[in-house]
């Protein structure tokens, strides 16, 4: 009797809940949500991590165990024998070494240009704040073929660069090696401290630096005292950021490295894969992860002690520009530098060096439009004009449709993301959704490239093996992209509420109509931003391609770098130019569409 | 005490109208001055010009004998060199800064010796009752407690003259009670000249020794919070100040010609305080529409034909809606404003020889 009565309640208990998840399917979404990213995130990375600890095929005679045997050869091989410090050490301290000196620069050259830029009467600054932000829109590896472009030497075959042709001999350390990486990985950094520093210089509330010059402080004293105290979360923030970003820098070090067998840990994992090294790879991919990891937990730290500095910006309206007199000039030749360096310069010889037969030489006869529109060249390979070349539109196509259709899957995934964990009842499941969402965020593009590699390359339960086809791309990329594409999902979300959502609800409108004809409607903007961020990164992204694609899933990227392999170096410059112009098109949308600018989508 | 003057003043950003439009006021030494005025009509840009926050455009800005700024004479003073103290609005604590760090600040930065510091800030935070907060950081306090360091940020200077930007609106009605009697005894207790701002005409009225009420930038009236009350010089003034505000009644109504009396040809509003009406057995017959009390007072709606007065009553009115009942105004009371809103000399008072007291008798049974 007690129990039948128990048990009646107990089925009632059950059919209320499943008629309340049927018409409230969030849960239902974020047990979803939860298995996907469990498959695409957290899989891969754990099958690579495992990877180094397991005797991999075809090493069983090297291990002396059987394949698929515990061991701890490869730890032991990579960091501990006589060949890890060539192997391991030396790549792992050039990366460091590479990482901390880019990152220092940039931060030292980016506040001072954010500080003349939004808070000095330097000439033209509206202008420089978009036009300093172009190096940011480029893929970083531009840089690094018009480096070499102009100072490649006889070291390697090919073209020479300018400067060789006009009979100067760089030497190796100009042309190739740390220098460059340093440089270029530089440039490239500053724009994104120019946007972190100038978002939060433009956060401080004006009032707190007036009322210190009430009480007697000189500009200098206010900005000691008020303005870089205030500002120290940001910056720290932007240097780790900065930090993580470069030891997972892949291109710069593969284009400029190479040539004098320059290793850092991200070409070191390359080198390993293509050598079918699964297990070396894997000690390498896990060596970047955990500096990724570390450096972002020290990110996520030092976050919330800045939450205690939230700060209101209040309408104090003073002008806090400073009068720069006499050196106004100087200041905004230092800004118009910058521009050149960063933007005219690489882009300009880039595009010379496609309308040009031989490097460097400036009369009439030496140009010429044959690299971009020419007909039966005469080369071996590539007889044509690059905008003749199926080749380049095979690879243009692909880029669109894999990072498009990619983008598209993340943005969806992105907002669902922000739907459950704005809604759920569950707070562990919204806490485990945001959270495995922005783990492939700690991990550089190249280790989790690795990781889905070890994971898809053969077949895993009913999981086909994905390698050599477009499914592996496009999965690594929605992954990859996850962290900005639910940042961006969870904010929307959040600052819409409920109340939209609950009113249709009342008057009588069932989920799917919903998400049609309220949330989507409102979400549009963001949708469109959760989608076009992804791509601009996926368009211009190597590491996840260089490892995934196949010659038959080519991309722009990985058409432009064999090109730079076989040495055409026009043709590959002309790519990278395209490349670039898709990127910076798709950043000046996103930027209309935000208005408010990129440091918004940068710092989160 | 430094006496503060502001000389023709102006200051406009770009084309457009200015915000403060030559504005005239001398703040003697020691006072308690008040800038009132609703939203956007230049009060706090005023606060910022004397502070050294924003440069005037035209005029000139004397504290005390100096010249702080005049673009005229080639002067501007910075902030930092003006020796006054700012009360935010939003108390703009250093975030970073603990409480005693906070009101150490200034002292700081003028390079006194520690030891004095730490004395004067313990003597400043003992007089506003935050000396407990001492090593809490701003976020972990409650609004009050904010704006109590703010100003003790500001008085540990001991600034000649102490400029507060709305410094009651962010704090709730308890609070707001005992801040405003704090206000009154730092200022007696400090004897700082205050300038503060605000645009509730209440909190302007219990604490202002003068009062300069703005609007559109333009100064409009200045004195002290009786005269501003009992003789407002024009219609704005007279409705921005009072509560429950002032009756306005057209002067070309019925009920308007009879209050103007012989003016009514150049009075375009007559205004009457709430609190001027009174009940009487006889005088304008007049229906109760609505009984409001408001706690310790009532308010009550009347119609008079087609005209309405609200009347405010400290007696408890023995009423019923719908009921007749007859009013009476004092003619002291009679506020008359022409088609500009500038005040008309009152009716019964004009020419009139008869003392005050006998005159409202007339005029009172003239009205019945």
């Amino acid at each position: 009797m007690q129990t039948a009565f128990s048990s009646r309640i107990a089925s009632a208990k059950i059919r209320r809940s499943l008629a309340m998840g049927w018409h409230d399917p969030t849960t239902l979404i974020g047990v979803l949500l939860l298995v996907t990213f469990l498959l695409l995130i957290l899989a891969p990375v754990i099958a690579i991590l495992t990877d180094m600890f397991f005797v991999q095929l075809g090493d069983a005679r090297r291990v002396g165990a059987e394949t698929g045997a515990f061991t701890l050869y490869y730890l032991d091989r990579i960091l501990l024998s006589p060949m890890a410090e060539f192997l391991f050490w030396v790549p792992l301290r050039e990366t460091l070494i590479n990482a901390a000196l880019s990152m220092i620069i940039a931060m030292v050259l980016g506040s001072g240009l954010a500080w003349l830029l939004y808070r000095t009467d330097m000439w033209g600054r509206a202008w420089f704040s978009t036009a300093l932000i172009v190096p940011y829109m480029l893929p970083s590896w531009t840089f690094a073929l018009a480096w070499t472009t102009v100072f490649k030497n006889r070291t390697i075959g090919g073209q020479p660069g300018w400067a060789e042709a006009a009979g100067l001999s760089p030497p190796d350390w100009l042309a190739y090696g740390q220098l460059p990486i340093i440089v270029i990985m530089t440039l490239t950094y500053i724009p994104m401290v120019l946007l972190l520093v100038g978002n939060g210089l433009r956060r401080i509330d004006a009032q707190l630096e007036d009322c210190a010059r009430i009480l007697g402080a000189n500009p200098a004293t206010v900005a000691r005292r008020v303005v870089i105290p205030l500002l120290r979360p940001a910056l720290l923030s932007a240097a780790v950021l900065i930090f993580a970003d470069a030891i997972g820098e892949f291109a710069v070090p593969y284009v400029l490295g190479l040539p004098v067998q320059y290793e850092v840990l991200s070409t070191s994992l390359y080198r390993a894969i293509s050598s079918r090294q699964t297990g070396a790879a894997a000690v390498f991919a896990g060596a970047i992860m955990l500096i990724g990891i570390m450096s972002i937990c020290l990110d996520l730290y030092l976050m919330r002690e800045a939450r205690r500095f939230v700060t209101i910006g209040g309408k104090g309206a003073m002008d806090r520009t400073r009068r720069l007199g006499r050196w106004r000039m100087a200041a905004t030749g230092v800004a118009g530098g910058f521009f050149v360096l960063g933007v005219v310069l690489p882009l300009g010889v880039l595009f010379l060096s496609t309308i040009t037969h031989m490097p460097g030489r400036l009369n009439i006869e030496n140009f010429t439009l044959d690299y971009w529109i020419g007909r039966d060249l005469g080369t071996i390979a590539l007889r044509n004009g690059v905008l003749f070349t199926p080749e380049l539109w095979e690879a243009a196509w692909n880029s669109l449709s894999i990072v498009g259709l990619a983008s598209l899957a993340s943005g969806v995934l992105g907002l669902l993301v922000g739907y459950v964990v704005s809604r759920t009842s569950w707070p562990l499941l919204g806490a485990a959704l945001r959270q495995l969402a922005f783990m492939p965020y700690m991990v550089p593009g190249i280790a989790f490239a690795a990781a889905y590699l070890s994971l898809f390359a053969v077949a895993r339960g009913p999981i086909p093996p994905l390698y050599g086809t477009i499914w592996i791309l496009m999965l690594a990329l929605i992954a990859d992209q996850m962290p900005f594409a639910s940042r961006s999902g969870i904010a929307a979300m959040a600052q819409l509420g409920r109340d939209p959502e609950e009113a249709a609800r009342v008057a009588g409108a069932g989920w799917w109509k919903r998400m049609f004809r309220i949330i989507g409607p409102i979400q549009r903007t963001a949708l469109v931003i959760g989608i076009l961020m992804p791509f601009v990164a996926g368009i211009k992204g190597v590491s996840l391609f260089i490892i995934l694609a196949t010659p038959s899933t080519d991309v722009l990227t990985t058409y432009s770098l064999r090109l730079i392999d076989y040495n055409y170096t026009q043709a590959a410059n002309a790519v990278v130019l395209i490349i670039a112009l898709i990127a910076w098109g798709g950043t000046v949308l996103v930027q209309k569409l935000t208005r408010t600018g990129l440091g918004d989508g940068l710092g989160g | 005490m430094p006496r503060i003057t502001l000389d023709h003043i102006s200051k406009s950003y770009g084309p457009g109208p200015a915000a403060v439009r030559d504005v005239s006021l001398h703040v003697a030494a020691g006072d308690f001055m008040c800038l009132l005025g609703p939203s956007g009509c230049g009060k706090t840009t005023i606060l910022r010009l004397l502070a050294g926050l924003e440069h005037l455009t035209t005029g000139a800005l004397h504290v005390g004998d100096r010249v702080v700024d005049s673009p005229k004479a080639g002067v501007f003073i910075p902030p930092e060199r003006r020796r006054l103290g700012l009360v935010f609005q939003s108390y703009a604590l250093w975030p970073h800064m603990n409480v005693a760090g906070n009101v150490a600040f200034g002292l700081q930065v003028q390079r006194i010796p520690k030891a004095e510091i730490a004395t004067r800030v313990a003597r400043v935070m003992d007089t506003l009752g935050i000396a407990q907060y001492a090593d809490r950081y701003p976020s972990q306090l409650s609004g009050g407690q904010q704006q109590r360091v703010a100003l003790a940020r500001m008085l540990a200077v001991n600034p000649e003259v102490l400029l507060l930007d709305e410094p009651l609106s962010n704090l709730d009605a308890t609070l707001r009670l005992e801040m405003r009697s704090e206000l009154r005894r730092i200022h007696q207790e400090f004897g700082t000249t205050i300038v503060f701002v605000t645009h509730d005409q209440w909190e302007a009225m219990t604490l202002a020794s003068t009062i300069a009420v703005m609007k559109d930038g333009a100064l409009q009236q200045t004195g002290t919070p009786d005269d501003i009350y009992a003789r407002p010089v024009n219609s704005f003034v007279a409705r921005f100040i009072g509560n429950p505000p002032i009756n306005m009644i057209d002067a070309a109504s019925p009920l308007g010609q009879r209050l103007a009396g012989q003016d009514a040809r150049h009075a375009a509003i007559v205004g009457i305080r709430p609190e001027a009406v009174t009940l009487t057995q006889s005088g304008l017959p007049a229906r109760v529409l609505s009984i409001m009390p408001t706690g310790g007072s009532w308010l009550i709606d009347l119609a008079l034909d087609a005209d309405r007065l609200l009347l405010s009553t400290q007696t408890r009115p023995n009423l019923h809606i719908g009921q007749t009942v007859g009013c009476a105004i004092a003619p002291q009371d009679i506020h008359l404003f022409d088609v500009h809103g500038t005040r008309l000399p009152q009716p019964a008072l004009q020419g009139s020889t008869f003392p005050p007291r006998i005159a409202m008798r007339q005029t009172q049974k003239d009205l019945l």
